[in-house]
């Protein structure tokens, strides 16, 4: 039964998370292609879809840990302290998504909807929504090295 | 226009049977790989329910406080969100 736990946990967290490092990663550069270009339709759209890739697929990412904490509980592993500051990053992780990546890209794409007339602000919050999107990819590929590499983990690799 | 699948009713389902399922076996044969499987299937739908309401376009304060009720909570706020609930008298 671990077996399976764990199967669904990795592959949740590649099939969920992966969509989402590489949408939010693509997203500023999408919405700078969008504001060169203002009254391109196209690349408005596009920002659209990886804003949707983004929530979507952050809303199926919470399979990831639910099934994570199974199979810690079910490996016995959960006083582990690699395992408690897994949690702790992925719970930041999950904060700095859901609090600051999608409300910017919400906003973002709601300005440029509006088209041009908030261009300079815009243009302050994609470089904020950069940053955020770099700290959360960092942190939960620092998670996932955690998860390979167990420091302390007494059950080998 | 309505789109094609809606979340909610799906995590709102999954979250009641999972969790009549674990119930039962609990009250009668106790297999432990029921329990590990439905487990983590009713806190994904549970956690799904939480985020999809509170990020519904008509959500208020109360309502994410409903989705939170264990098991039923999902329903609740379906049951809130259907236009039979808005059409009764004295509501908006």
């Amino acid at each position: 039964m671990t077996k399976f736990l764990l199967a669904v946990h990795v592959l949740a967290a590649i099939i969920a998370i992966g969509p989402v490092t590489v949408a939010a990663s693509m997203f500023p550069a999408a919405v700078r292609r969008a504001q060169a270009e203002p009254g391109d339709g196209h690349h408005v759209a596009t920002v659209r879809t990886l804003h949707r890739i983004c929530r979507v697929y952050a809303a199926v990412g919470v399979v990831v840990p639910v099934f994570g904490l199974a199979t810690a509980s079910s490996l016995g592993v959960l006083g582990d302290a690699w395992l408690i500051v897994s949690i702790v990053l992925t719970g930041i992780a999950a904060g700095v998504l859901g609090l600051l990546v999608l409300p910017q890209q919400d906003r973002v794409l709601a300005d440029l909807a509006r088209t041009e007339s908030a261009g300079v602000r815009t243009r302050a919050v994609g470089a904020r929504l950069a940053m955020h999107t770099g700290v959360f990819n960092l942190l939960w590929a620092t998670v996932t090295v955690l998860m390979i590499i167990r420091p302390g983990s007494t059950t080998g690799v | 226009m309505r789109p094609p699948w809606q979340p909610l009713p799906v995590a709102a389902g999954v979250e009641l049977i999972s969790l009549t399922v674990l119930l039962l076996n609990l009250a009668t044969v106790h297999w432990p790989a029921v329990a590990s499987l439905m487990g983590p299937t009713h806190g994904c739908a549970y956690l799904f329910v939480v985020i999809a309401t509170a990020r519904h376009p008509r959500r208020t304060g109360r309502l994410v406080l409903t989705a939170l009720v264990p098991a039923i909570g999902g329903l609740l706020v379906l049951r809130h969100l259907s236009p039979a609930h808005d059409a009764q008298p004295g509501r908006r």
